[in-house]
């Protein structure tokens, strides 16, 4: 039987497309896009290129995109880079209450330098509380740093009037905003949101791992974090990764060109999704802020009943399906989410949270399927209770 | 995919008036450009599309004076990409409503809301002006004034004052047959006239700071601009070339698509350097770029050719080795730079992106075999009896012949 991907937020599939456009680059050129030759030049306009299609897709200048590994490093870039660079104006930091790790974790490595770092809250619906945050932003304030739209539950935060309010309260404060589930699925546009500087990564829009960026509004002072050869404006040394960074760029092109087709198709299966769920009683749907709120087209998160979703998901992943409990990046850690516990979960019930996720290339039989499944497992799952 | 029908209606026909965001773009020079100017109206619109290719499908309308454009997606995107094209001297990003009087009050409440966070809390003035187009609308445009300031003061706080004339910040209000919508910044553009319309000119283009600021000058002035660079290989490598395209890559930002000649100089400045005396090579060079320049021009349709000189910069922009260089060419030089000083020059390099491309180190075709001591006031008789002792012409031919081209857009996917 063919297998069924419901873990699009994890990882998508390369676009052949994407493959395509990074081939030639491993063998038939694979010079250092810092020489001088012709080959080496060759590399640098390929790079300008996916800068230009990156900076396209995210509404900012070419020069101010900076590649990086992957979502991972430019947060942390990000959030070092910002902070450090503003001390001089404050040590306070206000951390969104839903981030992933990747951003969480170096703001909270910051308070080892000295730095206070708060976290923002969610209200009694799910949403972020922006009257909290407002009272939270100080003169001293230097970084801020929320999501875009959330991995785990796919809600999407009004960071537009977050942006306002912290420039009202914080002269000398950076906004930074974690976009790589949201890319792809809603506009992100840096001037439009009026952050200073936004994550992205290519594995969560067709193309491939290994490959990010951190994306600029302005060129204000940050930190490397990394010394070197002076690549990317100096802000990531060492040899870019050209095949990967021409998949990203290519990626993020697609991503935003083919935006409203994509969304339209992962609309209705969302909806298709959530009806059968609902229809067939496998679970109770899990939509912080909603409707006030408004959510991916992509993603969904569920309770499902019997027992910890952990072992729904190998169940389902021993039928070909796959689906993730928590973030895939930590489903395999004991220590559990604090995302899960933010919205308001008991513990029995962040146990049981299963979420879904599908892709611009999903079907509707994929979907139709996936759900056979999950009703089945859940049938077997329920003569084990 | 699917074969499930979508509860969705079918998508109403074409009814641009109900879509929420439009982009007012108003120009001023080309209103007044008498039976042109239909012309340079439609110039201007084609331009707009073309600019916006990338970012969104456009409707635009020409109305009077001013053009309407509906974007299907990311309107700030487009609003922001047209304050780029040239022509254009502001946009104004706007909400589309119904006529209800309410409707137009609450959506002229959000916009003000949204600008005064802008502006200075305390004693900023404010005005609401309606214009009319749709005269069968009910309410005079005074009365929708009043009526939309009256339900927007007592909710935006104490500070703001009412001021007809100069006022800090305005409500826009147009009232169209069926639709209205509302506005209140305006976000400035070039201004000049819309490329295209005055004509096509060929551009110098060296690398450095000042023939990219000339080019953009001459687009503003409505000439689509093609660029040609002179290269030395192999005494410079690719890099330099990449250099120069990657300027006019930034320029292509305010025209569609332009064309870049590369021509191969090396052979022609050999020439130069092992016949003519040595103090006269930069301006041998210059008069060889100009002859080539003319020929590329002349086939490429182009009516001028343009340069970043500017008088008594360097040594080979006094006025004599300027009548030198220009005797060499067959076609009017325009130089829009040629009062400028060098921080007015850098300044505008500044503002529309070239800059920090020009200053990357990189030699150009002048630095190879360079004099020690150039000319500084030449004569035409000295660079004809130095160029007497090698082949101009067939130099020339051969280096266009040699040329080559390349077609460069602003995102180039």
């Amino acid at each position: 039987m063919e297998s069924v991907h419901f873990d699009h937020a994890a990882s998508t599939p390369v676009d052949e497309r994407v493959l395509e456009a990074m081939q030639r680059w491993w063998q038939e050129n694979y010079a250092n896009p810092s020489s001088r030759h012709a080959a080496g030049v060759a590399a640098a306009e390929a790079l300008d290129e996916a800068r230009r299609r990156v900076a396209w897709a995210t509404g900012a200048q070419p020069d101010r995109v900076i590649f990086t590994s992957g979502a991972t490093e430019a947060n942390n870039v990000a959030v070092f880079g910002h902070a450090r660079a503003r001390k001089q104006h404050g040590r306070h930091v206000l951390v969104g209450p839903l981030e992933h790790p990747s951003t969480k974790m170096p703001a909270l490595a910051l308070k080892e330098e000295g730095f206070e770092v708060e976290e923002l809250k969610l209200d009694s619906s799910g949403a972020l509380d922006i009257e909290d945050a407002e009272a939270r932003v100080r003169p001293d304030t230097v970084l801020v740093t929320n999501m875009l739209a959330n991995n785990e539950y796919g809600c999407i935060f009004p960071i537009r009037e977050l942006t306002r309010r912290v420039r009202k309260a914080a002269p000398h404060a950076a906004v930074h905003v974690d976009s790589v589930q949201a890319l792809g699925k809603i506009e992100v546009d840096i001037e439009t949101l009026g952050v200073d500087s936004i994550a992205i990564s290519a594995h969560k829009i067709n193309g491939p791992k290994g490959a990010g960026a951190l994306v600029r509004a302005n060129d204000a002072a940050m930190q490397p974090l990394t010394l070197g050869g002076g690549q990317e404006s100096g802000l990531r040394a060492g040899t870019q990764d050209v095949p990967a960074i021409c998949g990203l760029g290519l990626a993020a092109k697609l991503a935003e060109s083919e935006r409203e087709e994509s969304v339209a198709h992962m609309t209705e299966l969302t909806v298709l999704l959530k009806s059968e769920i609902n229809g067939r009683g496998l679970g109770c749907l899990i939509e912080p802020g909603a409707p006030a709120q408004a959510l991916l087209p992509n993603i969904l998160s569920f309770i499902v009943d019997g027992p910890p979703a952990e072992v729904f998901l190998h169940h389902l992943d021993a039928r070909g399906v796959m689906a993730s409990a928590g973030s895939a990046c930590q489903s395999n850690k004991r220590s559990m989410n604090p995302a899960l516990f933010a919205i308001g979960l008991e513990e029995d019930e962040a146990r049981r949270l299963l979420r879904l996720s599908i892709g611009k290339k999903s079907t509707r039989e994929e979907v139709l399927r996936g759900v056979e499944v999950l009703e089945e497992v859940r049938s077997e799952l329920a003569r084990h209770v | 995919m699917s074969s499930r029908a979508t509860s969705e209606p079918a998508e109403r026909s074409a009814e641009p008036e109900a879509h929420p965001w439009l982009i007012l773009v108003r120009y001023g020079e080309i209103a007044l450009k008498g039976g042109n100017r239909a012309f340079f109206e439609k110039t201007l619109a084609r331009n707009i599309k073309s600019a916006c290719a990338s970012i969104s499908d456009l409707r635009v309308e020409i109305r009077r004076g001013r053009i309407l454009v509906w974007p299907k997606r990311r309107p700030e995107r487009v609003a922001r990409r047209l304050q780029d094209v040239m022509g254009i001297h502001n946009v104004s990003l706007a909400q589309g409503i119904s006529h209800d009087p309410e409707e137009i009050a609450s959506a002229g409440l959000a916009a003000v809301r949204d600008a005064l966070e802008e502006l200075p809390k305390e004693g900023a003035t404010f005005r609401v002006k309606t214009k009319r187009g749709y005269k069968g609308y009910p309410m005079t445009s005074t009365e929708l004034d009043r009526f939309v300031a009256d339900r927007i003061l007592p909710q935006v706080g104490g500070g703001l004052k009412v001021q007809m004339k100069g006022a800090d910040l305005a409500l826009g209000i147009e009232v169209r047959e069926k639709s209205a919508f509302v506005y209140t910044k305006r976000l400035p553009g070039p201004g000049g006239l819309p490329v295209g319309t005055l004509g096509h000119v060929l551009c110098l283009l060296s690398g450095g700071i000042d023939s990219p600021v000339a080019a953009w000058m001459a687009m503003k002035r409505g000439c689509r601009v093609s660029f040609v660079s002179f290269h030395s290989a192999p005494y410079l490598g690719e890099s330099s070339k990449k250099k120069v395209a990657d300027l006019v890559r930034v320029l292509a930002n305010y025209q569609p698509t332009s064309q870049l000649y590369i021509v191969p100089f090396a052979e022609s400045q050999e020439a130069i350097r092992d016949h003519a005396p040595e103090p006269y090579r930069t301006v041998l060079y210059r008069r060889m770029m100009q002859r080539i320049a003319t020929r590329i021009a002349k086939r490429a349709g182009c009516g001028a050719l343009v340069t970043g000189e500017s008088l008594g910069q360097v040594a080979s922009q006094t006025l004599e080795n300027m009548s030198c260089i220009e005797d060499a060419s067959g076609l009017p030089v325009l130089r829009p730079l040629v009062a400028m000083d060098k921080q007015e020059a850098v300044d505008i390099a500044r503002r529309i992106g070239t800059f920090d491309t020009s200053i990357k180190p990189e030699p150009d075709c002048c630095t190879v075999f360079q004099p020690s001591k150039p000319i500084i006031h030449g004569s035409i008789e000295d660079c004809e009896a130095a160029e007497a002792c090698f082949d101009v012409d067939s130099l020339a031919e051969e280096a266009v012949k040699g040329t080559e081209r390349r077609k460069i857009g602003a995102l180039d996917t």
